[in-house]
Parts: structure tokens; C-alpha cells; sequence
């Protein structure tokens, strides 16, 4: 079962013999059925067969019936272990044989763009099938389906070989950004014969419109507008690709998401979109709103390609050392043995970190926890359990040595990795999270402590999960899908057989408030239509927003973000019962909000198309903008930011938040926090690392006497980054630079309007000088652009000078004390001259 | 003892008090990050003359003046010179010379 540390529980009588013939024969009729319980036994059976028993003529049968569901990575990983001797197709007799080889040619899928067959399983043939055509494509399944690793195949078959020139991938992370690019790159390797880049940036997109080289781009939602954004009416694209589909239910961000797919759909009436979601209930859902006479295809599996063991531990009594691990499955449960701690579990994070410790002593152990700060103890505590290593691995020292270059000398994670120990968060720099990954997956980080940023978009897999009462976001407990899609995690297809879920004290209602979740699927249901259900809410809301002052508003966070989307849609149509979204509401409802929706828009004087340029942000909002430029008595040069290396950038910042949430939407609220933000905004658009940031921080705490926890203090500045300098930042200050370009065109000051890169783009990216833009457009991480930048002098080199330069001192780097992976990724992806020395 | 008038550029005040309230007035006029307009500049120019470190103030020459934060969330003038750096000082440092206040 792939469990350490495990005492055989005396009191398991294991007595009865196995009739495996005839287990077999009822493996092999279950194999047929769609159901995933019975696909499941049968998988079960299989497994069985081929590790518990040792008569080869079991192990084959077992194999046989692997193959009968399609799940050819495991008889690979049966041979490979030695379970299963190799040359099965000779041992069977020919009925079999033939029979073994129709469905090994049933199952495989020829890609065009490289001549290569691919063996595949059940989803993943059903989704290449049915991904042909011009048709709309939704397409749900469990993780560990093969689904990323398929999807992206199909991609890029389509851009190679199909007729996509223009093919965006919509990840609604920045962690799942950076992971698909890099997967990508690497599937694509040095063929050139595709672009990949996550930079909203126009000159790929138009080198590919106009025949050249083809181009994925990989983007949040938000980059999504940002490029539509630059590229006005020219923007079209011909395949989008909608990853964690499911994710257009989000709080906030879901319906930018929604917003962005119909903005993609009106732009190009050719477009497919194919979307991509784990287990879902209703992967249908997001194809209604395809436009009338294109085809539609949702593609449902359920089927588990690993088993997936649930099991429960909970204190032996008066033995707080031991544990007893007891396995449920449906409705029976099954005792597995005793887990032995190597220390007394004083605590919960304790007892959550001895129980990972000893079960997953062997490697590929995901720990949960709710929190970054618990996940960096809960990884101190794992580690302080494990031998000392004699030597540590050389990709862990790099590892250590990025964290400590690129973040702190004493960012806790150096330490752990060379542990082989490490903690996961969504605002760690890419570079090092994805860095993580990569060991996890390899095996040289043994235990991985993670928070729902897993959940949120990464795909990654693990030989066993263990949690204690697992929460998401703040406080809330975790819904049965989303504890489901973290448990799916467990088992490696093709790694593993099967994979663990131990969930720890399973009684404990302060843990548990449910008990253990039973299996269950995502229910997707756009966040535009969850808000609209909730009856005359938001049409209240609307007309509160219309007239008063922001800070009478209640609930923002719920409202804002669905009522611009509203605004948007009515200025644009005149009336929401003409929008998609009319036929899921009832006309009663839909009335009301017209007319609460008629009567906002006819104070606004903004124009739609600046509306849509800004989703999220209400047009009621940038109307009141307008109207405060109008009224400023002071030079209307005081309205713009000012360059961001003079004296006056920060305070006029400071001065440009206060004017947004008065008069635009409270981002950068409270008012007491906005000296801080701009404070992070303007040092990130100057290009300085996060490590001097951090640095900056320390001393500016130290100066003024106040004390300050460092490991704090480093997650602080993580979450400012990331939230508001990447966010928030560029979201509310490019609709208050369209608005204010609006209005200096309205007094004839068409003299201030700047061009350039829009302001969204740099504060998302941290650039504002062109060496910087020139170094990530060249698709360096930030953190690797920023630690070269640093010892660039000139702040104007275009893509080729940052080549040259970094060709004359590539074989230098390391003497320049640039961490080794930052050296990694730049020799990855640059093609350097060939003479270059390395 | 006697009001002591003062000459700021173009405007003429009767007392001391009535310079610095009339300045204090165009500081809150802007807000942080504001570049202070010309005519104003003038004005402003003349104040920072009258303070007692002005050559140390001035040094090598002014560009322009900001309004930007000072200490405990305050505001204040900032003289900005053409080699970049920049320096803030108070309207009451600049008027009120008997007080000897020269921040």
C-alpha cells in the first residue's frame, strides 16, 4: 500500500483465501460498466492480481484486464517493478492476443504534427475524437486523467498542423501561467516552430496574424483583456482554450473570466473554444452560452486511472504514539495497521506533521494545511524528524541558494530543501515554486507542505496526501469537490498503483464539521448566475451605486464586480433580456434589474468601449472618475502619475489611490494602508527584486524601532506583490488612465496622453524600463530578468542587445554570484549565439 | 512689539502671520505629489529665501517645488534641484526667522 512506519494490527485475521479466478472473470465484467464504483473494483482486482498473487498466469490475467480498461501505464509500471514479466503477448494465447492488440490499436491516437501514435485511455480518446471540428468542447475528468498532458498535445497538433494561427490558453492563475508555458516549451522544445508567451504584448500576436511564426499565448483572464485592450478592433484570435473552467463560478475574478470568453467570442465568430474542467457535474453548463448554430460537445469521465485509498487515523487510546489507520470504501471499512510516530504529537501541528513524517517516510508525501504560515512550521516539524543527509543533492543546494538569493538569507525554505523538505504558496515567486515542483515531482523533495493554492490551478500529483480538518481560503471548511480535487491528487499514474489519503482524526467535529466528504464533483455555476439568484440583492445594489458615496455600500465584494459586468452588458445591448445570461433568469427578475440598470446608465456618459476595456470595474465608477477630473481645480498635470524614478512618484501614487477609492472603488482601502501600497507599487515598477524589497522592509522596521517576525514579515511582502502590486494596482490604475486620457482629450490636452506600454501591463509585469521588458519578453521569469537587470547599466536595451550582453558574460554569471537556476532558465530559453561559452 | 511686514515675489504681507497662513493655505490647496504651478512657484521661491539655511536649502539651484509627505502624515513644500535631489522645509522655518526654527 505504499504506507511506512506501518505495525501489523494483531487483531486483523487474515484467513480467507482468494477464489482469484473467479475475482477475475467478476473484474472483467465490471471492467464494462461506465459506473465508477465498478470501474474502480475492476481496477482494484487488476492491481490485486498482479502485486498480491504469485502465479504468472494470475499476473498476466490481471494485466489482461488492464488492458480491458484502457490503462496501459500501469502494465508498463508492472513490468518496470518487476510484477509482471515482460512479454505478456506472447504468453497469451492468439484469441487474446488479437484481441489485446485491436484494443491497443482502438486506444491510440495518431498525432499529426509529429507522426507519433500516442496510447491513451478512455477520456483522453473521447476528447481527441470529439476535438475535431469547429465545434465548442467542454471536457471534465478527474485529475490524474492525463487531461493537461493530452490537452496540450491536441494544442499544439492544432497549431502546427491545423489551421490556428492565434491560440490562447486561459489559465485563471499565475501558478498554472508558468506551469502550462513551461510545459509547453518543454513539449515544443527547439523546433521553432511555435511561440509560446505569456506576456500580453502585440508583436507575436501580429507576426503570427500575418503569416509568420504561430503563436500559443498562455494568460490569465486578466491578460486576456490586457491584450484585447492594446489590440482594439484588431484582436481575434482562433482557438481558446479555458483551463479549470469550473473557475468562472469564482468569488470576483469569475465573472472577468466570463466576461473574458464572450469578449473572445465577439471579436472572432470562428472561434472554438474547447474547456477544460476536473471533476465536474455538469460540464455542459459552460457551453451554453456557444453562439446559436455552433455545435456543442461536453465530455464526461469519471473513470480512476490509480486507486485512491482513503484511510483515517485516529490515536490508539492512552498511546499517543500510535495510531490506527482504518481504510473506507463505500460503506465498509477495512483496518490497514498501526502507524508508529517517532515522537509524542504535542499539538495539532505536531500531530499533523508526525503522522506525514512516519506514513510518508518513502517520498511523494503531500502534507495540507491552511495557511502559508502553518505550512512553513508544519514543514519545519517534518524536517526536524528526518535523518541529516550525508551529502545534499546538488539540485536541492540550488534550490536553497535561489530562496536565499532571490528572497532572504534566512527564508526558511533554504534550509527545508536541503532537507529535502519544502512549502508551496500561491505569492512565492514562480520560479522558485515551480523549481519545488519540478523536485517534488522528481522525487528529491520528499515531503511537500501545501496550502489551497494546490487546488487553485496546480497540477501536481503525489503518492499520498494527509490532512487534518482542511479549510480553504480563510476559516471556511472545505467543500466535498474541493477536498475531492485535493485527494485525486493521490496516485501517480504510471508512478503508482494506488495513492493514500490519510485523513487524521476523523471524528473530531472541530476537524471534520461533515465528517470525511464522500466523493463528489464540482457543480459549475457562473458567478454572474449565482448573484443574479439571489434575487433583488443586486439590483439594490445598482441603485445605491448609482447614487451615493462608496462608503454606505455594503457588500462590495459580492456585488461590484457582477453589477459592472451588468453595466457593461446593458450599455452595450440596452437591455440584459437580450444577453445570454437572460435565458437562465426569470423575466421578472431580469425586468428589475433593466430598469435599475436603465436608470444608472443614463447618468453615465462613458462610452461602452472604454467600459469593456475594464471588466470588473464599474462603469458607474469611472463616470464619478470622470466627473471629479472635471471638477480638480488644481494643474491638470498633477492628475497623471509621474515618472516612477522622480522624487514625486510615490506621493503622487499615494495621492492617485486616495483619488480611486473615493471616487472609482475602495481597492486600496483602508486609507491608512495606502502610504504602503504605493510605497510596493512604486518600488515594483522601479524593477527591484522581491529580495530587495524584503531588505528594504527589514531596514525601514529596524530604523524606526519596530519589531517584526521575519518569516512574516517575507510572506507580507509576497502577498503585497502579488495582490496588490500585480493585481489590484494595474486593474483599478489602467481604467483611471483611460478615463483620465478621456478626459484630457475632452479639454484638448492630447499633448499629456503617453504612449508606451499601458500602465497595466507594466505594474503586472514589474517593468518599466526596456532592458527589463526586453529580458521577460525573451520569457525570462521576472526574477531572473530583475537579478540580470541588476547588473545591466543600460535601462534601453532592446531584445537583441540583452542577447549580446548576456552572450558576452553568460560563462561569468556564477562569479557574479546569479543563483544557478536563474542561469538554468537563461540558458533555456535564450538561444544564444553559438559561440557562446557556457 | 510691531507687526513686521514682509515681501514673498509680487505679494505684500502687512504681518508675518498672514505669509505663513497664506502659504499654508496654497499647501493645502494641493496634494501629495503635486508640482507646485509656477505662479505659486514664485511665491514660494521668495518664502525659501527668507529661511535662514536658505543657501544650504537652495544648494545647486531649484528646478521646481513638490508637495509631498512629511513626518506623522503630514505635508509640506520640497525644494527639487537640478542635480535631483530634493529637500523639504517649512513654511514657519521660512517666515518666522526671530523663532529660528530652520527645518
Amino acid at each position: 500500500m505504499e504506507l511506512d512506519n506501518l505495525l501489523v494490527d494483531p487483531s486483523i485475521s487474515s484467513s480467507t483465501t482468494i477464489d482469484w479466478p473467479r475475482l477475475l472473470l467478476a473484474g472483467s465484467i465490471l471492467a464494462r460498466s461506465e459506473q465508477r464504483i465498478d470501474q474502480e473494483a475492476a481496477l482494484r482486482i487488476a492491481t490485486a492480481a498482479i502485486s498480491l498473487t504469485d502465479d504468472q498466469a494470475l499476473k498476466d490475467a490481471g494485466a489482461v484486464l488492464l488492458g480491458k480498461l484502457s490503462n496501459f501505464r500501469a502494465i508498463g509500471l508492472a513490468i518496470n517493478r518487476e510484477l509482471l514479466a515482460p512479454g505478456i503477448d506472447g504468453r497469451l494465447g492468439i484469441a487474446l492476443r488479437l484481441e489485446a492488440q485491436r484494443r491497443e490499436i482502438d486506444r491510440s491516437i495518431l498525432v499529426q504534427s509529429s507522426g507519433v501514435w500516442l496510447q491513451v485511455n478512455d477520456f483522453q480518446q473521447r476528447f481527441w475524437t470529439n476535438a475535431v471540428g469547429e465545434g465548442w468542447l467542454s471536457a471534465s475528468a478527474p485529475t490524474a486523467s492525463g487531461k493537461t498532458f493530452l490537452v496540450l498535445q491536441w494544442l499544439i497538433d492544432q497549431v502546427i498542423a491545423g489551421e490556428t494561427r492565434v491560440a490562447v490558453y486561459l489559465a485563471p492563475t499565475r501558478a498554472l501561467v508558468s506551469e502550462i508555458e513551461t510545459n509547453l516549451q518543454d513539449l515544443l522544445g527547439e523546433t521553432g516552430l511555435v511561440e509560446v508567451s505569456s506576456l500580453p504584448l502585440t508583436d507575436k500576436y501580429r507576426t503570427a496574424r500575418t503569416g509568420g511564426t504561430r503563436v500559443i499565448l498562455v494568460f490569465t483572464q486578466e491578460r486576456l483583456h490586457l491584450l484585447a485592450n492594446v489590440l482594439s478592433d484588431e484582436f481575434s484570435i482562433d482557438l481558446l482554450i479555458v483551463d479549470e473552467a469550473h473557475k468562472i463560478g469564482d468569488n470576483q475574478r469569475g465573472v472577468i473570466l466570463q466576461d473574458a470568453i464572450e469578449r473572445a467570442t465577439r471579436a472572432s465568430s470562428k472561434l472554438k473554444v474547447v474547456f477544460i474542467s476536473p471533476a465536474t457535474q455538469n460540464p455542459e453548463e459552460l457551453l451554453t452560452d456557444a453562439p446559436d448554430g455552433v455545435q456543442t460537445i461536453a465530455i464526461d469521465s469519471d473513470a480512476s486511472t490509480v486507486l485512491q485509498n482513503l484511510m483515517v487515523a485516529t490515536q490508539v487510546p492512552r498511546k499517543s504514539k500510535r495510531w490506527s489507520l482504518v481504510l473506507r470504501q463505500q460503506t465498509s471499512t477495512l483496518p490497514v495497521g498501526i502507524l508508529q510516530l517517532a515522537s509524542t504529537p504535542a499539538g495539532l501541528r505536531k500531530r499533523l506533521a508526525f503522522i506525514a513524517a512516519a506514513v510518508g517516510e518513502r517520498g511523494g508525501t503531500l502534507v495540507y494545511t491552511n495557511g502559508a504560515g502553518e505550512a512553513e512550521e508544519v514543514a519545519d516539524l517534518i524536517s526536524q524528524l528526518l535523518p541529516e543527509l550525508e551529502s545534499i543533492d546538488s539540485e536541492l543546494s540550488q534550490l536553497a541558494e535561489l530562496a536565499r538569493k532571490g528572497v532572504h538569507q534566512d527564508f526558511r525554505l533554504a534550509p527545508l530543501v536541503e532537507h529535502g523538505v519544502a512549502f508551496h504558496y500561491g505569492n512565492m515567486p514562480s520560479l522558485i515554486r515551480l523549481e519545488i515542483e519540478r523536485l517534488f515531482r522528481s522525487g528529491k523533495i520528499r515531503f511537500l507542505v501545501c496550502t489551497s493554492t494546490l487546488i487553485e490551478g496546480v497540477n501536481l500529483s503525489c503518492r499520498t496526501i494527509v490532512v487534518r480538518g482542511p479549510r480553504k481560503g480563510i476559516g471556511h471548511p472545505m467543500e466535498p469537490h474541493d477536498f475531492w480535487n485535493l485527494a485525486g491528487r493521490a496516485g501517480r499514474w504510471g508512478d503508482e498503483f494506488q495513492g493514500n489519503i490519510i485523513c487524521i482524526d476523523p471524528e473530531d467535529t472541530s476537524a471534520w464539521p461533515s465528517g470525511v466528504p464522500g466523493r463528489a464533483r464540482y457543480p459549475i455555476k457562473r458567478e454572474s448566475d449565482a448573484v443574479l439568484e439571489l434575487g433583488d440583492d443586486m439590483a439594490n445594489y445598482l441603485v445605491k451605486r448609482g447614487q451615493s458615496d462608496l462608503a454606505s455600500l455594503a457588500e462590495m465584494d459580492k456585488f461590484e464586480q457582477v453589477g459592472a459586468y451588468l453595466l457593461t452588458t446593458f450599455m452595450r445591448l440596452g437591455s440584459i433580456s437580450a444577453a445570454s445570461l437572460a435565458k437562465r433568469h426569470d423575466a421578472t427578475s431580469i425586468a428589475k434589474l433593466d430598469q435599475a440598470l436603465g436608470a444608472v446608465v443614463a447618468q453615465i456618459e462613458i462610452g461602452v468601449d472604454l467600459a469593456a476595456r475594464h471588466p470588473g470595474v464599474s462603469a458607474i465608477g469611472l463616470q464619478h472618475l470622470l466627473e471629479a477630473f472635471r471638477t480638480y481645480a488644481g494643474d491638470v498635470e498633477n492628475l497623471l502619475p509621474a515618472e516612477v524614478a522622480s522624487n514625486d512618484s510615490y506621493d503622487r501614487f499615494i495621492t492617485i489611490m486616495g483619488r480611486i477609492n473615493t471616487h472609482l472603488f475602495p481597492a486600496f482601502a483602508p486609507d491608512s494602508r495606502i502610504r504602503l501600497y504605493a510605497l510596493i507599487v512604486v518600488k515594483w515598477l522601479k524593477g527591484y527584486s522581491l529580495a530587495r524589497i524584503i531588505r528594504d522592509s527589514i531596514e525601514w522596521h529596524q530604523d524606526a524601532g519596530k519589531s517584526f517576525k521575519l518569516p512574516d514579515l517575507i510572506r507580507g511582502t509576497m502577498d503585497l506583490v502579488e495582490q496588490i502590486a500585480r493585481f489590484k494596482a494595474p486593474k483599478y490604475l489602467s481604467a483611471y488612465m483611460d478615463v483620465l486620457n478621456l478626459y484630457l482629450r475632452e479639454i484638448g490636452r492630447e499633448d499629456l496622453i503617453a504612449e508606451g506600454l499601458d500602465i497595466g501591463t507594466q505594474l503586472e509585469f514589474g517593468i518599466s524600463s526596456i532592458t527589463l521588458l526586453s529580458l521577460m519578453e525573451l520569457g525570462l521569469s521576472r526574477m531572473s530578468a530583475v537579478a540580470l537587470y541588476e547588473k545591466i547599466a543600460r535601462d534601453d536595451l532592446s531584445k537583441e542587445g540583452c542577447v549580446a550582453w548576456i552572450g558576452e558574460r553568460l560563462g561569468q554569471f556564477q562569479a557574479m554570484d546569479i543563483p544557478a537556476i536563474i542561469i538554468r532558465e537563461v540558458r533555456e530559453r535564450l538561444t544564444l549565439p553559438s559561440n557562446v561559452a557556457t | 512689539m510691531p507687526a513686521k511686514p514682509i515681501c514673498l515675489g509680487p505679494m505684500h504681507f502687512d504681518k508675518r502671520g498672514d505669509a505663513v497662513s497664506y502659504l499654508k493655505d496654497m499647501l493645502y490647496r494641493y496634494d501629495v505629489g503635486d508640482r507646485v504651478s509656477a505662479s505659486d512657484a514664485v511665491i514660494l521661491q521668495a518664502a525659501l529665501e527668507h529661511h535662514p539655511k536658505a543657501a544650504e536649502k537652495i544648494g545647486c539651484g531649484i528646478t521646481h517645488f513638490s508637495v509631498r509627505t512629511a513626518d506623522f502624515g503630514t505635508k509640506c513644500f520640497w525644494v527639487n534641484r537640478p542635480d535631483g535631489t530634493t529637500e523639504k522645509f517649512s513654511i514657519t522655518g521660512s517666515i518666522h526667522v526671530s523663532k529660528a526654527k530652520s527645518n
